[in-house]
């Protein structure tokens, strides 16, 4: 197509294979080390083959109980997101649609999801210590709403912006009721965009790590702070942090494999436009 | 047909009906409208406005957790708070800021009109790979470089060592520490800025370039004065956005450094839990907590305008 020189072409791919390299590197050398036995995940210089030990893995889910905060964050996180979801669907419709809210409605929205998540840890701590939400999932669930609930309508906004309103008011025209309309024309219309939606407010409650620090405990701890705990009981065991590790990102990475078109249309949408 | 022929005479018939039947039904509309806010209305009021209200009042009462919540007393604890180490952690979250964002926009921005070349293959292939840190939790990303950055037992210094470069005390050393901590945030966030601008990059319209192509300019030129200036609202939407979550930092430092060594990595948020949580000073650390508030949202309203002005 259009004409450019050999050296341009070669520099481009030697700059993007190195960015590239940053990234892998450091995720297969903790991929290599979640499989190390403890004498060889502490030898520096590092062996580059060995034969791969499983123990790390055994341990975190046997003896530090990772199977059922793997299955906290799994619950919080869809809890959450039906929840967000369910409700802020119906938000997001008629602010985009109506302006409902004037002028208010999409700054207060923004205004709440950029809110330092220390500002709000404070109140829910003292508030929840006092009317026993602590060490809950439902705890957790509420407080993740602060966050989760303005970034799903201001997501969702962008999705129904781009249903057509002659559909709205085609079922109006046949006698549909406003509530109507919403559920069974325009919500099936958006639905990639509500799947990207949900796939992204999962992704932020798996990922959180203040509240479910300060809103936790035994019970309900969720794989982040799981992980951290880790570090301290356990100094620095490098077999275990790494398999934890893994196990904490696995799930997205498979996640963003499965569906990455309607992530990154739904990311860069969510954060760019308004 | 012949309903709305009705309608029109009756409309004739009496004056006035036809506005007032218009009003009702708007203001039945209205409350419709309402009803689909509700939900989010009630929930934001409970679980935003309620505790954020009771954290203000709180601000502007003695409140240590082990003795409960004590008299009114002004300002002190912002008095106190900021009077403290304030100045100096704020300072430490600025650096933070600054480095972070100005670094990962001009990765970001580079690695973007690269992968924005027409010609070029495994397009797909590279992006993959690039956005994988999205996806990551901070805490997973931030274990993953206290194991390679341990001075001892980490990878890192280990090829330094066979570069002939001597080790160095990473994150255990005042100097390095916040250098280190930026390094950690520059690969996990990124990937989000390039997402963004790779995003804006590809939504230009071509004619522009094509027209700056034809009349000679050189790749440099067109990407200066073609698309940098198309890409404005972009990049300062994509800055305020990263400069607004740099400035909340506190997984990457709680996982990193907890705010060490002494006090070179401690960012805002960080001094406010430590304050609250080992200080156990609720007013203290909801004043400071407010300050950051206020910071933010001056920057989220400011991206409002951008956002609208385009």
């Amino acid at each position: 197509m259009i004409d450019e020189p050999k050296w341009l072409r070669v520099a481009t791919h030697a700059i993007l294979i190195f960015a590239s390299a940053v990234i892998l590197l450091p995720l297969l050398w903790v991929l290599r080390t979640s499989f190390a036995d403890k004498v060889i995940a502490y030898k520096i210089p590092p062996d580059l083959f060995f034969t791969p030990t499983f123990d790390n893995y055994r341990d975190i889910l046997l003896q530090f109980d990772f199977g059922s905060f793997f299955l906290n964050s799994l619950l919080i996180a869809v809890m959450t997101t039906l929840i967000a979801l369910a409700i802020g669907a119906l938000a997001a419709y008629v602010i985009d649609r109506h302006r409902t809210g004037g002028p208010v409605a999409p700054i207060a929205i923004l205004a709440t999801q950029m809110m330092p998540p220390i500002v709000l840890v404070i109140p829910f701590f003292l508030i929840f210590k006092k009317i026993g939400l602590t060490d809950t999932h439902a705890g957790l669930v509420i407080s993740y709403l602060t966050f989760n609930l303005p970034y799903v309508i201001w997501l969702l906004m962008s999705f129904f912006k781009r249903v057509p309103r002659e559909l709205d008011e085609a079922g109006l025209i046949d006698g549909c009721s406003p509530f109507t309309v919403f559920l069974r024309i325009v919500l099936p219309a958006a639905l990639p965009g509500i799947g990207a939606a949900a796939v992204l407010s999962f992704v932020l409650c798996w990922n959180e790590f203040l509240f479910a620090l300060m809103l936790t405990g035994q019970e309900t701890k969720t794989l982040p702070v799981a992980i951290s705990s880790l570090v301290t009981q356990q100094g620095t065991a490098i077999g275990a942090v790494s398999a934890a590790t893994m196990l904490a990102i696995t799930p997205m990475v498979i996640v963003y494999f499965a569906i990455r078109k309607l992530l990154v249309a739904g990311l860069s949408l969510g954060a760019v436009k308004g | 047909m012949t309903v709305t022929t009705d309608t029109v005479r009756t409309d004739h018939g009496v004056p006035g009906a036809r506005n007032r039947a218009k009003r009702s039904g708007a203001r039945h509309r209205l409350v419709t409208h309402y009803l689909f806010m509700a939900p989010t209305i009630i929930v934001l009021a409970l679980v935003v406005a309620a505790p954020l209200f009771y954290s203000f009042y709180l601000s502007f009462h003695e409140f240590i957790i082990t003795y409960g919540q004590g008299d009114f007393i002004g300002f002190d604890n912002y008095v106190g708070a900021l009077a403290d180490d304030f100045g100096e952690v704020s300072w430490v979250t600025m650096k933070l800021t600054f480095f972070a964002v100005a670094l990962e926009f001009l990765v970001a921005f580079g690695l973007a009109l690269l992968l924005n070349r027409p010609t070029l293959r495994f397009r797909e292939g590279y992006l993959v790979i690039l956005m994988i840190p999205i996806l990551m939790t901070p805490v997973a990303v931030a274990l993953m470089f206290r194991l390679m950055f341990n001075p001892n037992l980490g990878i890192i210094n280990w090829v330094l060592s066979l570069l002939y470069i001597p080790g160095q005390g990473w994150f255990g050393d005042p100097a390095m520490a916040l250098p280190t901590v930026i390094f950690v945030d520059v690969w996990h966030e990124t990937s989000l800025m390039l997402l963004m601008l790779y995003a804006g990059l590809k939504s230009l319209p071509s004619e522009p370039i094509e027209a700056a192509r034809i009349d000679g300019a050189s790749r440099l030129q067109i990407i200066w004065y073609v698309i940098v200036p198309l890409m404005r609202p972009i990049i300062l939407v994509t800055l305020l956005i990263r400069m607004i979550s740099a400035l909340k930092s506190y997984d990457l430092i709680y996982m990193l450094t907890q705010g060490g060594p002494g006090k070179a990595t401690e960012t805002i948020s960080f001094y406010a839990y430590r304050l609250g949580f080992r200080f156990l000073d609720i007013g203290q650390a909801a004043a400071v907590s407010f300050v950051l508030l206020g910071v933010v949202i001056i920057l989220t309203l400011l991206l409002l305008r951008v956002m609208r002005e385009n």
